[in-house]
């Protein structure tokens, strides 16, 4: 802590700056003339995407050659064989394909780095968006009153200190999953880290230095601490001039909601700021009409996620190595289409997890055959792999934490190996 | 004459001993009232300085000296009696009648997204095949019509004139307590617009449930919810049917949801005893058998029209034989009710108790001795400090039995008690953003047009109220409340907020002032430390931002900057939000300039404070 301020008062950073649009040409000289060694040390993140309606996961990975699916679906199943000039579904292991509009992930899965577990789901049946996000959030599937989220009781089980920027959520508000005793931010641009003066940068200036100045002498300890921790959190974004972030190796992030939060994750993982849990979300899948195929949609809910996911990755380059990335869905959706060319709220749903210490190339889980006795309650892809014991996986593994009692407090169960040991 | 003198005599005496009466028995409610401030070494206006940082969203203008004036119990017994007149705020609702409806006027009225595309499918407005396809703008245009043509509208209109109401009510209300212990009962008994399921019935939830029971009884203001439409449905006790009903497995589209604990978990948990408070998993089965069948009476035209028409055309009599209970929006139905027999807490219902055994459930919860503690513990934190001390709690908590819940009885323990002006207790309390935002505008005494706007920055700073997704309401501790992010969003706001940057609130600095302007930084900084934080000591913030506000290069530069900027933007404020130091600024650039050191801006002044350490504390 001491050492890191040290810095930046020597940085010439000590001046307060004004909003990271106008850093003064001084301060990024300063910054930029010496090699920004690690303020933290450097520390493996994990990045999650909560996809919020739940994700068809039989149209996104498609079990192609159950031929009860084919019946149920007639206008949704898609093939894996060419026919005519159809887009076809991509093969992945001769059961499952992906749906063509994620193409930009078939490298990755054929390069091992990404994994698809299918059948997951939660033990509670709730079919309904709220309580199974909740559930899902809170990481206790029976339990409305647990106060905190699963990842802010990963973030504490991490066990050194944390950076400011340690949870980091770029969304509007905090999402459940961040909720608990252990700090976290919700930020939906990162250009809002500064004191800010609308049109007059100078009056910021002086506004901040007087709140530093204020912060740094009032008797309460939990404002003055975080009053420095603020400071220093500026100050940390100001090395960058995070408006004019220029991806890295050509990546191209869409430019949706998802695109520009995980680009914004790529920045703070850049700036080595001390990220550790980083959170995203991802709207539209609540499909109950017109889903579409291989056009539609849900097409473009999935050309979305995949391309931003994969603008992400390849943004991040030698960075891969410190970072995991896992989708999440409250639940999946009925095998049978309904009346209105979509599908209505299921069970069990399909995941992605991207990075290098990832078992990858593999469709992980069980997807029995889709006749009517092996689906639940008659109607539903069954929930065979419990959402916890793929989360507990990777975070356990990625981010070395081991105390599933405090992560998952009412689970016990087995890991399916989704990532390598 | 003599006899008329004498009826004179008598009648006026028997005004005066009416008088003494009904001040007697108006004071002998509250005759305990006595509150020991002297002995924590405080003047009056530190002490009444402290009493409206507790128990209202901030000191307006002056009314540190009016409540001196009033008498510190005098004031508070107002605030417990929560009568005093409120036309001013009527007036700023008028027009809203959609905060007046009732449940089933809102549900037919603001349906949910998903409902009115399903009604314009049926209806033939729209085409099923249109949706999600083609020219989405044409598609949305159709079902904008067809709302209008039915007079619907969407719900998201309806909370929105929720939140800003809640925003005036807080800023101009009277009866400030009521105003506080209306969010801090809300957030107790929390229910969320996140949940779809129950977000038209939040309106009337805080209007008819929550409010008019802040000071009421505790077991008054726990039935009240627990029958409530809002809580019904937010925790799925609508939904919770009896074994007989559990669904057969072949998978209907809609089925009956057999037993859903997570009222009954919750009740006692978080309403009630405490997650301490000594229950079992077994008893939380229990508690939710007794409550299955209780559930909301069929409002909705769309959905369940034909259940209402049932229910309506019955013979009452018949109904009342069955057991069916119907009153206001809550609705018994026996046959998903659980008849066998229970046991809750060693408590023993027989079988065949119908509505009653749950009323008597919430009569036992809500007089239990672990819910005294967590009630008054919950209380304690809220008005006295994050860590209140057990003394103070035990005080409470023995209120809280004695007088059976009685909520005002209560506050009067804790009030009286020394703990509550102790040092320790004195700005120890960390503002909520919506505290602290609603704190800047009292103290501003600012009008405000656009209550929306305040409460997106209240969002931004932490506290999306309603939005609060979790049972457990917002933890309110300043650890929650204050992290690396937010306390930027506050400093950002206060700076904002002073220099008419926030929409919609407007107000005037120089008239707080008696429209005299400081003639330095520092005797605006003194000056205005003393309005917007009564009663606090302010020196160490005027000596260290003195220096800086003085400094004349960084003035300078500042001011060019301004004016730079003032002549490139179209100016949209009023003329009431002109800050002096903008106004002056401008005029100055016609006139001759002023002496460099006497030059500030008082918007900028006041911005600091506002976003300052010690205004974030109360």
């Amino acid at each position: 802590m001491t050492s890191r301020r040290a810095f930046i008062k020597a940085g010439g950073l000590a001046l307060f700056g004004i909003g990271i649009g106008g850093v003064p040409n001084f301060m990024a000289r300063a910054a930029g003339s010496r090699k920004a060694t690690g303020l933290y040390k450097k520390n493996k993140i994990m990045v999650c995407i909560f996809q919020r309606g739940a994700m068809d996961g039989l149209m996104a990975v498609t079990p192609f050659t159950d031929e009860y699916l084919k019946a149920a679906r007639p206008g949704l199943f898609m093939t894996a064989a060419t026919q005519g000039n159809n887009n076809p579904l991509i093969d992945l292991d001769g059961r499952f394909g992906l749906h063509p509009a994620m193409s930009s992930f078939a490298p990755l899965f054929k390069e091992n780095r990404l994994a698809i577990v299918h059948g997951i789901g939660s033990p509670n049946n709730t079919r309904s968006h709220f309580d199974a996000q909740d559930y899902m959030e809170s990481g206790t599937p029976f339990n409305k009153g647990t106060a905190s989220g699963w990842l802010n009781r990963a973030a504490g089980l991490l066990g050194h200190d944390a950076s400011p920027f340690r949870s980091v959520s770029l969304t509007s508000s905090l999402p459940r999953s961040f909720y608990g005793d252990n700090a976290a931010i919700a930020i939906s641009n990162l250009r809002d880290f500064s004191i800010q003066m609308k049109g007059n940068p100078m009056a910021a200036n002086m506004a901040a230095k007087s709140f530093e100045e204020l912060y740094d002498q009032t008797s309460s300890s939990l404002l003055k601490e975080t009053g420095k921790e603020s400071f220093d959190a500026v100050k940390m974004l100001q090395k960058t001039d995070v408006s004019k972030y220029v991806p890295a190796n050509g990546a191209v992030y869409p430019t949706s909601a998802l695109g520009n939060a995980l680009k914004q994750i790529a920045q703070l993982i850049k700036m080595d700021v001390g990220l550790e849990v980083a959170f995203a979300e991802s709207g539209g899948w609540d499909t109950h009409f017109n889903q579409g195929t291989a056009t539609g949609i849900f097409a473009r809910n999935v050309t979305d996620l995949s391309s931003s996911i994969t603008a992400f990755w390849t943004d991040l380059g030698a960075l891969q190595d410190d970072v995991t990335l896992m989708t999440m869905t409250e639940f999946g959706r009925t095998v049978k289409q309904n009346g209105t060319g979509g599908t209505d709220h299921g069970r069990a749903s399909c995941l992605f997890v991207l990075g290098n210490d990832v078992n990858g190339g593999k469709v992980h889980g069980n997807v029995q055959p889709l006749s009517v006795e092996n689906l639940e309650d008659g109607r539903d892809l069954a929930v065979t792999t419990d959402f916890r014991s793929v989360f507990s996986e990777v975070a356990g593994k990625h981010l070395n934490i081991h105390n599933d009692k405090v992560l998952f407090p009412d689970w016990k169960g087995n890991t399916i190996g989704v990532m390598r040991s | 004459m003599k006899k008329l003198l004498r009826i004179a005599v008598v009648t006026g005496s028997c005004c005066v001993f009416l008088a003494i009466l009904s001040s007697f028995i108006a004071g002998a409610r509250f005759s305990s009232l006595r509150f020991p401030w002297r002995k924590a070494g405080l003047t009056e206006e530190q002490a009444a300085a402290h009493l409206l940082s507790r128990f209202t969203y901030g000191a307006t203008p002056g009314q540190v000296e009016a409540v001196v004036k009033q008498g510190l119990e005098k004031w508070f017994e107002q605030q417990l009696e929560a009568r005093l007149p409120d036309d001013s705020l009527q007036v700023l609702l008028q027009g809203n009648e959609a905060l007046t409806l009732s449940n089933t006027e809102i549900v037919n009225t603001y349906p949910r997204n998903a409902q009115v595309q399903r009604m314009a499918i049926q209806d033939g407005f729209i085409n099923k095949d249109s949706v999600n396809k083609g020219d989405q703008k044409a598609y949305r245009d159709m079902l904008q019509q067809y709302m209008q043509q039915k007079g619907l509208k969407p719900v998201q209109e309806l909370t929105r004139l929720f939140i800003n109401q809640k925003v005036l009510r807080a800023a101009y209300t009277q009866n400030q307590l009521q105003e506080v212990l209306t969010s801090f009962w809300f957030n107790h008994f929390n229910v969320s617009f996140t949940k779809n399921d129950c977000e038209q019935y939040i309106p009337v939830y805080e209007r008819e449930v929550i409010r008019p029971h802040a000071l009421s009884r505790f077991e008054e203001l726990l039935l009240a919810t627990a029958k409530s439409p809002a809580m019904l449905t937010y925790l799925d006790n609508f939904n919770s049917t009896g074994a007989k009903e559990m669904p057969n497995g072949k998978g209907g589209k809609k089925k009956a949801g057999g037993l859903n604990e997570n009222y009954a978990r919750e009740v006692m948990e978080l309403h009630t005893l405490g997650v301490d408070g000594g229950y079992t998993q077994q008893d939380v089965t229990e508690a939710a058998r007794v409550l299955t069948g209780w559930t909301l009476y069929p409002m909705n035209d769309y959905y369940n029209k034909a259940n209402r028409e049932r229910l309506e055309s019955a013979n009452p009599a018949a109904l009342e034989r069955r057991g069916v209970v119907h009153t206001g929006d809550f609705l018994f139905q026996p046959n998903r009710h659980d008849m066998g027999t229970k046991t809750v807490l060693g408590k023993q219902f027989a079988a065949n108790g119908g509505y009653e055994e749950g009323v008597e459930l919430l009569h036992m919860l809500a007089h239990h001795a672990s819910t005294a503690t967590f009630i008054s513990r919950k209380l304690a934190v809220k008005f006295v400090s994050d860590n209140p001390p057990q003394s103070l709690i035990d005080k409470m908590a023995k209120t809280f039995i004695d007088k059976k819940g009685d909520i005002k009885q209560v506050l009067i323990t804790m009030v009286n008690a020394p703990e509550f002006w102790s040092s320790d207790a004195l700005r120890e309390k960390t503002k909520s953003p919506f505290e602290l935002a609603i704190s800047a505008v009292r103290g501003l005494d600012a009008r405000i047009h656009q209550p929306y706007q305040l409460y997106t920055w209240i969002s931004r700073m932490g506290e999306r109220i309603y939005y609060y997704q979790a049972p457990t309401g917002f933890p309110d501790k300043g650890t929650y409340w204050i992290n690396t992010g937010s306390l930027l969003n506050r400093m950002n706001f206060g700076l904002a907020l002073a220099s008419g940057r926030v929409p919609g609130v407007s107000f005037n600095l120089l008239a707080l002032n008696n429209n005299h302007e400081p003639e330095s930084a520092e005797a605006a900084l003194a000056t205005y430390c003393r309005l917007l934080m009564p009663e606090r000591n302010s020196e160490a913030t005027i000596q260290r931002l003195t220096p800086l506000l003085n400094d004349p290069r960084l003035q300078q530069k500042i001011d060019k900057a301004a004016a730079k900027n003032t002549m490139q933007q179209p100016d949209r404020e009023t003329p009431e939000t002109i800050q002096p130091g903008y106004a002056a600024q401008r005029s100055k650039a016609a006139a001759t300039a002023m002496a460099p050191a006497n030059k500030y801006q008082l918007s900028q002044v006041v911005g600091i404070i506002i976003g300052s350490p010690e205004f974030q504390r109360r």
